[in-house]
């Protein structure tokens, strides 16, 4: 063939691309329980798929006579493949390469990628190991650059496909700013770290020796910071993770959720749900299993689980169709509204709203955590934001009430300015404040001129009093709630409804446009 | 392990003792608070090593409640 030369030099380039960072730095990263940069690529992708882009990108030496001897391959491994047979784009630090420092990085090629998912419509995964710039790198260069990505649209990709990162090793610096920007997040327990900077740059800048694990391991950002949504125990695992986040979303603002054929039931009416929720209302119960009887089998997928745990943030399908789940878990802060929880939810009706999902909303709401700690974490602010994020969502919303309904977070369980559709269950309870705490309030000065005995036998018949009016059918008298419900009744109803919210949605597809929010 | 509490509370009732072997999500004790009574479950297998609270006690977010000592 005429350009028989030229496919030879091909095979001969493509295998320094290959060979990644060498035998010794793959062993290495094997070494310490990671896989490489191209394994992780095989597991993630549907087999046969991978379709590379940059495979010649490297540092070339050549020889005096202009003849090729190596090529050191750039440390980002980009391309496009498929996850259950949907297209999507693959961007993959490699770090057997200098640690997969931005040293030995072609930021073109990573930019490149992203824009490819942005402009062609598809979801971006990244595989992020990547400890960020190096002082080795102003060497190289000859010069210092000023920081940020001008291709690298971070915030407006959000806006139109579905972003997934897994850190899979040490990162920091840009590390995490790509794990970060995404839609969902997930990185392994004790092989992950993320961090701003590492211990030896934060050992000079605070004088203080701090392991990489203390400083930016999983415990740290999935349970406190927030900054990445889930931890997994493997690589693995957290493949899997990507992979069934994504299977809920659409490629695009443009498209419509995927449906998938359900095998359970629509009209499923589950007897448990009859007597889930105690009598006794001091008393808690397991929402992760109430909502496993309404919800498709097997189809909830929990989104930050440990941030923010008060409120529970998932994906599921409803007779097939995807669908947001948010509820109270009681058993943290009471299922109260903390500064974490709302953020959490606020970022999830951000990206129901933005990629269609209609969303569920399972109603056991306190309200907003009291005390001087929710004050100083600006429990308040988060509330606000997270009502403004549900007055400015249009997707199609459903709030089923369960338990109580109290408060300034109590006006986050629908979207009040429309349709706003809700439901109740018999156990249902709403105020703008408690009967117990709010009796007590109001008649402080009458009980607190009784003695003591009177004044508690007082208050219990005050209480008893306004107890009776708290049923949530003097409530439905006057239409103050449109309906209440058999709790077994549930899961028929949701899947009546999915069916008229998928109906409602191709009038929405394309991206969102949003107020201010404060 | 130390299991500490979420948010300001009171003891409402120790539902394990020093010694005892717990499994992880088996309830530890009980806190009250947001007028709801709040098991606490354990994050992890292992021995209850310590409990340096008793019931009644007011405590403030991130006080110890539980040290387990895991595995065993």
């Amino acid at each position: 063939m005429i350009w028989d030369p030229e496919l030879e030099e091909m095979e001969r380039r493509k295998a320094f691309a290959l060979s990644m960072g060498g035998d010794e730095a793959v062993a290495r990263q094997h070494d310490a329980g990671r896989l490489t940069a191209r394994e992780r690529i095989a597991l993630l992708l549907d087999e046969g798929t991978w379709q590379e882009i940059g495979t010649f990108t490297g540092a070339a030496t050549y020889d005096a006579d202009g003849r090729l001897v190596s090529v050191k391959p750039a440390n980002t491994i980009i391309g496009t493949g498929r996850v259950r047979s949907r297209r999507v784009a693959v961007e993959a630090d490699d770090y057997t390469i200098r640690g997969g420092s931005t040293e030995a990085q072609i930021a073109e090629k990573w930019e490149f990628i992203n824009r490819y998912a942005l402009e062609m419509r598809m979801p971006m995964i990244r595989l992020v190991e990547n400890v960020g710039g190096s002082v080795r790198l102003l060497e190289k260069m000859g010069r210092t650059k000023i920081p940020g990505y001008r291709m690298w649209p971070l915030a407006g990709m959000l806006g139109y496909v579905p972003v997934v990162a897994l850190v899979l090793g040490p990162s920091a610096g840009l590390g995490p700013m790509k794990a970060a920007s995404s839609h969902f997040s997930v990185m392994v327990r004790g092989t992950s770290q993320v961090f701003a900077a590492g211990p030896p740059v934060a050992r000079v800048a605070l004088g203080r020796d701090i392991d990489k694990e203390e400083l930016g391991g999983a415990h740290i950002h999935t349970e406190e910071s927030g900054v990445i949504d889930n931890a997994a125990d493997s690589e693995e695992e957290a493949i899997c993770q990507a992979r069934q986040f994504l299977s809920y979303l659409p490629q695009s603002v443009f498209g419509l959720p995927p449906h998938r054929p359900s095998d359970d039931v629509p009209d499923r009416a589950e007897e448990e749900l009859a007597s889930i929720i105690p009598r006794n209302q001091r008393r808690v119960y397991d929402s992760r299993r109430l909502l496993s009887l309404v919800f498709d089998r097997g189809t909830l997928f929990e989104i930050a689980p440990a941030y923010g745990p008060s409120s529970i943030t998932m994906l599921a399908r409803l007779n097939g169709y995807p669908v947001g789940v948010i509820a109270n878990d009681p058993y943290r802060f009471g299922g109260g509204l903390t500064r974490a929880a709302a953020e959490k939810v606020e970022t999830f009706v951000d990206l129901c709203d933005t990629f269609h999902v209609p969303i569920v909303n399972f109603v056991d709401q306190p309200g907003t955590v009291i005390g001087l700690e929710a004050e100083r974490e600006g429990a308040v602010r988060g509330t606000i934001r997270l009502i403004s994020a549900i007055e400015q969502s249009r997707v199609p919303w459903c709030g089923m009430i369960v338990r109580r309904l109290f408060g300034l977070a109590g006006t986050s369980y629908g979207r009040l300015q429309g349709l706003n559709l809700h439901y109740a269950w018999p156990s249902a309870r709403w105020g703008s404040i408690p009967i117990q705490g709010g009796v007590r309030a109001a008649f402080r000065r009458e009980l607190d001129a009784l003695p003591p005995d009177e004044a508690a036998e007082r208050l219990a018949r005050l209480e008893e009093q306004y107890d009776g009016l708290s049923s949530p059918f003097r409530t439905a008298e006057a239409f103050g709630v449109p309906e209440i419900i058999d709790p077994r009744r549930t899961r028929p109803i949701l899947c009546q409804w999915i069916e008229d919210a998928y109906a409602v949605l191709p009038e929405q597809l394309g991206p969102t446009a949003r107020t201010m929010r404060r | 392990m130390i299991v500490r509490a979420d948010m300001a509370s009171i003891v409402w009732r120790i539902t394990v003792a020093e010694g005892e072997r717990v499994r992880a999500g088996q309830e530890l004790l009980i806190l009250e608070s947001m007028k709801m009574e709040m098991p606490v479950l354990a994050p992890v297998a292992g021995i209850v090593a310590d409990i340096p609270v008793a019931e009644g006690d007011v405590i403030e977010a991130g006080d110890a409640l539980v040290r387990i000592e895991r595995g065993r």
